[in-house]
């Protein structure tokens, strides 16, 4: 195959890399995107869903307290349809140091995070749900984002200015000669095809797996600490509000609603792997404990799914860190040709997702200074596709919008409330035989049945749309079923064990899929 | 303040097992009333019979091969029951079916060897004994070509993928769409089949399909063939398109499993017993191993309902009844009976695989030889909530139910004839 | 108010697995495209409300709040009332209708039409009339409005003491008694006392349901309450409270307690465990063997049709154990799920024709049932019955007053 020839080749589909990709499209740069899978399928897609106020730094980390607050104010404002205005609070629960709450007032005085303490009653009038024993409530201006939205919407952007996306593309090598880095070979996952991409310049986004990009460019000492953490998504919204710990930070201590769902996370467990996707049945049974904590009753709730994501903790000194919650939270840009001698590569790394705007533009800033030019960076201001003249994101509305098709369209996925109309444009959008790929833009699957109604449904319409064989439909349904026990199994209690029951007879008792053919 | 009623027996669950315990108990003379939180398994359940279709190969011989699968798994209901209580347990459905509301209706197969049906996603199921309408499917009997009918209207339904499958299965198939206009985008199986109760609707439909069909071609619809007159429905359409029809069991709600529940309900009315849903019980009242009453939750105050006997068949952990904790205990929860097949603390309840045996499969209320929960005199288990089984994997569900329930309501009525001429 | 209860009951909809049940029994998503049905409308929609902000689904207002989805549920979701809830926020963001003020005060409307019962009556039945009143207020030509009695039942109560057997039975009657059909309370304390019961009647009003099943949770919870204060002192001497209406006594029962959040209140807690429908009181008085059962033949073909309120008692049917007892009544049990009214649904214009449809079952049952008159214990349901199959309507204690000879 022809080599693919670009100004800015950037690896990495995440929150940041598509926030690079955006940023380099705008300032005017041809830019390639390449991600081993789909976007949004590391870090960003793995985390609780939080739009940070700062407030979680403000005592710790001042000044990621500031840079938080910023972002948040811009990106409310860019990318309004993947945000969702829930407010946020901040709660002293029986189990936290009284004497913190000042301090964090204090901190959010002195970093600029909006910050109204409210009465206990009011807070409990707001949120019924909440511990009644909280002694203080804070307001700060948390939100919601939905990642895939987010990051779909930055990479749009990218292709809506000549960028080019190329997802489930994995990088094999990366070419040096001598001490340059000319791009890099990928490989199409689904076809084995191997292709070049020869950049004017390289940047290494890769999140959690940074370091082994690095290493195949010859940079050594790109330390990335992974730091893996538990979530759990429950069954509907317990609270209409992010409620946060008022006490250092910890685990398990912030419980988002974002969508239908309120997840409660996090730990924090340094791991070698960042492809480790362990979940320990303490982890989950401190989660429980913790969201107990917030909001009495919480254990008798349903539990979704638990997953876990891996952030990527940059460490640049030599020694060793045991809390990786210690290792700062900042994100570094390591241009190598001071660091290492190696020109026309660039690694962003750490970070978080409400900061990813700060991080491609420094990130495209430093891209720019390696090659002795000034282009301004726009991405401030510039409202992402989608976004344009929407308000935030209200949850109600996806009602509101099924009613009005009430008579014409078929909801597929019935508990996520994905119509037929918008399955099938996806489907041949996407170009996919994967219901996974489905299940991550759509949400397909995702709600409490779990797939027991709506896979079976998407697996016929696939199959009859795409002329797939029936081995390939057959493997796609078994493939989800998998895929979606992973997140099931460990958290398998209460209510939905009935679900799993309920769909054991309908893939074993009523469509007996262990026995199809092929 | 609480009422109270007195019954001879109280059966708790609206499933197969319940509603057919509750029946004979009332058949047999007893004052029975059966409580339940809900309406049972059988509106998601397929609507067949099944005895044993999987061990773990599939089973050709149902009767032939339960001696040898109880001697292999000693801990199974139909160990405890013995398997030859099965045919009488068969034999009383097959006739409550031909009493039953639905005319002409009746469910064909015996023990002697399975059916192999086709499911909606086109693999073929092993089933004992199942509805007229299903039976011209039987993969083991007839594998000449097969036109599946879909309609774009019921999503739960998907010709094309099911033809494709049975084509690789060996009997080719091909699928069409029908034109149906339902006054909205979704219909279920349910919707659809009371439209086919109607005549008119009826011709119509034939017509439609019959223009579609080719010679020589079986014909397979969604299990929609009338809920009120299903004999009529097929036999209407078979004589119209002049080849064999056969209905598919789809997604939840499942018609024939509504017919079953019918058929069942209406046996259990027509012997005089009584059925109360959304009645959970919530506690009981005991004295040492005889439990003397069981409280339910009715509005405003609480009903406890005395009787000398009672049958938990209220589904064990599909329902509820038996619930695993975020404690990650399992428990009975109507009356805390001891339940058996429980992981210990820190062994797995679950395993990555999501289709290997669950460890926590196999949990049910603890039993003895006679189906009596454990520690209680007069307490019997039937259904989902007895341990050992696997129903869906094995293919054993109404088996199970079935003859559990007779065997319960055998022992509960031999009871009370010997205290009544004691 | 705490809205906790809200919230949990809310937190029933993580008991939903979607099983689809629910859909199966709906009686109104069954016949019309119009109500998605109780699963959508119920746990899955509820998901997407945001609590606290109004539910934006104007097809929850096509829920007629007949409970059938709670009672079949095999989970224990509680379908119905989260519909009624949603059906609250959603008249909280749109208003409500002036004709939805006026119905579902039967109080307002009896006191204002008993003195003028005949003209009332007489206009009721002229269609001129009805016309103009459906284009104004939007109550359908047809829908079975009561006739006023021209005479309240608390009138002839006040004037009839019941002899001091010492054996205290407090009788709630519920509107249509009161405005309506005062016989029947009549004959309901013929057959109490008749038992040796002594029948007081306090002074009483609505029980809310109206005003709760339209959606104005406001209202409700002042006329419940009011009504929960005037019953409670009456039953502090643990008496119990016996209604023949079975839509208001599981008004009582539950629903206020559950759907208006007003778990808490103390009155309305006592009153509601004391409550008691008639036949169920009759039935455990027999089943104590405390009920005289000197009966009389009533040689008669009879349908019986158990309404879904009263079902939502969660009690079966007692009036077939009842109607057991009478020599040579025959009873031919409907085993339709909806007689469509649903209280004041069926009389609107724009859900009249549902209730029709939904009835339907029941209606070609009766007229296949050879019966000549159909038993059925809420006064709502038998006006529907009765004006859509040509037949007499009675409530199941006029049976047993028949045979006791007290006619």
């Amino acid at each position: 195959m022809a080599p693919l020839s670009t100004d800015l080749l950037v690896i990495g589909g995440g929150a940041t890399g598509a926030g690079v990709a955006f940023d380099a499209a705008l300032r005017g740069f041809d830019v390639v995107l390449v991600d081993r899978a789909d976007l949004a399928e590391g870090t960003s897609g793995r985390f609780h869903g939080l739009l940070h106020s700062g407030g979680r730094y403000v005592v710790k980390d001042p000044n990621a307290a500031i840079e938080c607050i910023g972002e948040n104010r811009i990106v409310r404002e860019i990318a309004a349809d993947a945000i969702e205005d829930t407010g946020g609070f901040f709660v002293s629960t029986p189990w936290d140091d009284p004497a913190y709450a000042d301090r964090f007032a204090q901190g959010c005085a002195d970093t600029g995070v909006d910050c109204e303490e409210i009465p206990v009653a009011q807070a409990l009038r707001e949120e019924p749900r909440l511990n009644p024993d909280i002694s203080r409530a804070f307001r700060v201006p948390d939100a919601n984002v939905d990642a895939w939205k987010l990051v779909w919407g930055l990479a749009r952007g990218a292709q809506e200015r000549g960028g080019r996306i190329l997802t489930y593309h994995e990088v094999v090598g990366v070419h040096r000669e001598g001490d340059e880095v000319t791009g890099a070979r990928v490989r199409d996952a689904r076809t084995g095809d191997e292709l070049d991409v020869e950049a004017a310049m390289t940047v290494n986004a890769a999140g959690a797996w940074a370091h082994h990009i690095a290493e195949m460019a010859g940079i050594e000492g790109v330390r990335i600490l992974p730091g893996r953490g538990i979530m759990i998504a429950m069954n509907h919204r317990l609270v209409n509000t992010v409620v946060n710990r008022c006490q250092s930070p910890t685990d398990g201590d912030i419980l988002v609603p974002i969508r239908t769902v309120s997840v409660i996370g996090t730990t924090d467990v340094h791991t070698d792997d960042p492809d480790d996707h362990t979940v320990l049945q303490d982890e989950v049974d401190a989660m429980l404990d913790d969201g107990e904590k917030l909001v009495p009753g919480f254990k008798r709730a349903r539990a979704l799914r638990v997953w876990t994501g891996v952030r990527p903790l940059f460490e640049d000194a030599k020694e060793e860190g045991t809390d990786t919650r210690d290792v700062t939270r900042a994100h570094a840009i390591l241009d190598h040709v001071e660091r290492d001698g190696v020109k026309r590569f660039l690694t962003i790394t750490g970070g978080k997702l409400t900061t990813y705007r700060l991080m491609a533009k420094d990130a495209v800033d430093a891209v720019c200074a390696q090659r002795g030019e000034t282009r301004p960076c726009t991405t401030s201001t510039a409202v992402l596709p989608g976004s344009a003249d929407r308000g935030p994101y209200l949850l109600g509305e996806r009602l509101e919008r099924k009613e009005e098709h009430l008579r014409d369209d078929q909801l597929v996925c019935e508990c996520e409330m994905i119509a037929r109309s918008k399955l099938e444009e996806v489907m041949r959008r996407r170009a996919t035989t994967n219901l996974d790929d489905i299940r991550r833009s759509l949400r397909l699957g995702m709600g409490p049945c779990q797939g027991g109604f709506c896979i079976p449904r998407a697996t016929g319409i696939l199959h009859a749309m795409n002329g797939m064989s029936h081995e390939e439909a057959n493997a796609s349904l078994l493939g989800f079923l998998r895929e979606r026990w992973k997140g099931v199994w460990p958290i398998l209690y209460g209510d939905q064990v009935r679900q799993a029951r309920l769909d054991d007879w309908i893939f074993q008792g009523v469509l007996d899929v262990e026995h199809l053919p092929g | 303040m609480t009422a109270e009623r007195h019954v001879d027996a109280v059966v708790i669950g609206a499933g197969t097992a319940g509603l057919t315990a509750g029946a004979l108990l009332a058949e047999g003379g007893a004052r029975v009333v059966v409580v339940a939180k809900g309406v049972g398994s059988t509106h998601l359940a397929p609507g067949t019979v099944d005895v044993l279709g999987y061990d773990p190969d599939r089973v050709e011989a149902p009767g032939a091969a339960l001696a040898g699968f109880v001697a292999a798994h000693p801990e199974h209901p139909y160990a405890r029951l013995g398997p030859d209580a099965v045919e009488p347990a068969l034999e009383w459905f097959r006739a409550k079916v031909q009493a039953g509301p639905q005319p002409g209706y009746a469910y064909v197969g015996d023990l002697a060897r399975n059916h192999m049906l086709p499911t909606a996603a086109g693999a073929l199921r092993p089933s004992a004994l199942v509805p007229e309408t299903m039976a011209p499917g039987d993969a083991a009997a007839d594998t000449s070509p097969v036109c599946v009918a879909g309609m774009r209207v019921l999503r739960d339904f998907h010709p094309e993928l099911c033809a494709a499958n049975l084509t690789a299965a060996g009997i080719p198939a091909r699928a069409v769409e029908l034109e149906v206009d339902m006054g909205r985008a979704d219909a279920n199986a349910l919707g659809l089949a009371r439209r086919l109760d109607d005549p008119s609707f009826r011709a119509a439909f034939a017509g439609q399909l019959g223009s579609k069909l080719r010679g020589g071609e079986r014909v397979a619809l969604p299990a929609m063939l009338g809920l009120r007159d299903p004999h009529r429905v097929w036999t209407e359409l078979q004589e119209r398109l002049d080849t064999p029809v056969f209905e598919i069991p789809t997604l939840p709600p499942s018609v024939p499993g509504m017919r079953l529940s019918d058929v069942l309900r209406a046996a259990l009315r027509a012997a005089g017993g009584r059925l109360v849903l959304g009645s959970e019980v919530v506690g009981g009242e005991r004295d040492g191993a005889r439990v003397s009453a069981v409280r339910v939750h009715a509005s405003g105050h609480d009903v406890l309902y005395h009787a000398r006997w009672f049958v938990l068949a209220a589904g064990g952990l599909n329902s509820g009844s038996i619930e695993l904790g975020s404690d990650w205990v399992v428990r009975e929860t109507a009356l805390g009976l001891p339940v058996h097949g429980a992981p210990g603390p820190g062994e797995p309840r679950f395993l990555p695989d999501v289709f290997a045996e669950q460890p926590l499969s196999r949990v049910g209320i603890a039993v003895d030889a006679g189906l009596r929960a454990e520690g209680t005199e007069n307490v019997l288990v039937a259904g989902a909530s007895l341990p050992g089984a696997v129903p869906w994997k094995e293919g054993s569900g109404e088996g199970i139910a079935l003859t559990s329930a007779h065997r319960a309501a055998a022992a509960v009525l031999a009871a009370e004839r010997i205290e009544a001429t004691a | 108010m705490t809205d906790v209860l809200h919230e949990l009951l809310r937190g029933s909809l993580d008991h939903c697995v979607k099983c689809t049940i629910c859909e199966t029994a709906c009686p109104v998503s069954n016949v019309t495209p119009l109500f998605p049905g109780p699963k959508y409308e119920g746990p899955q929609a509820e998901r997407l409300r945001v609590a606290g902000d109004p539910s934006v689904d104007h097809s929850v207002d096509y829920c007629s709040g007949c409970g059938i989805c709670t009672q079949v549920c095999p989970q224990g979701v509680k379908i119905a009332e989260i519909n009624a809830q949603a059906r609250n926020k959603l008249k909280q963001r749109d208003g409500v209708p002036l004709r939805d003020r006026i119905i579902t005060r039967p109080t307002v409307v009896g006191r204002l039409g008993t003195p003028a019962a005949p003209i009332a009556n007489a206009s009721a039945r002229n269609r001129l009339v009805r016309v103009a009143t459906e284009k104004l207020m939007r109550i359908h030509r047809d829908a079975p409005v009561p006739s006023f009695a021209g005479r309240r039942f608390s009138s002839w109560a006040k004037k009839h003491s019941s002899p001091r057997t010492g054996r205290k039975v407090v009788y709630f009657h519920g509107c249509g008694t009161e405005y309506y059909e005062p016989e029947e309370g009549e004959k309901l304390v013929a057959i109490l006392e008749h038992n040796g019961f002594e029948v007081e009647v306090p002074k009483q009003d609505c029980c809310g349901l109206p005003l709760q099943s339209s959606g104005l949770f406001d209202d409700a919870r002042k006329v419940v309450l009011r009504l929960a204060r005037a019953l409670a002192p009456h039953v502090r001497d643990g008496s119990i409270i016996v209604g023949n209406a079975t839509s208001c006594t599981v008004m009582l029962k539950r629903e206020a307690r559950e759907i208006l959040s007003l778990e808490d209140d103390p009155d309305l807690k006592l009153v509601s465990e004391r409550t008691y429908d008639i036949c169920e009181l009759l039935l455990e008085l027999h089943d104590r063997g405390e009920l005289k059962t000197d009966f009389r033949p009533v040689p008669e073909k009879i349908a019986y049709h158990a309404p879904c309120q009263q079902q939502g008692h969660g009690i079966g049917k007692p009036a077939l154990d009842l109607f057991a007892l009478i020599p040579e009544l025959e009873v031919v049990e409907m085993d339709a799920r909806c007689c469509g009214i649903a209280g004041t649904y069926g009389l609107k214009q724009e859900k009249y024709e549902i209730a029709m449809a939904v009835g339907a079952d029941l209606f070609g049952q009766v007229a296949a049932s050879g019966a000549d008159t159909v038993a059925c214990d809420s006064e709502t349901c038998r006006w529907q019955i009765s004006h859509a199959t040509d037949r007499p309507s009675v409530h199941p204690i006029d049976l047993l007053h028949r045979a006791y000879g007290l006619s």
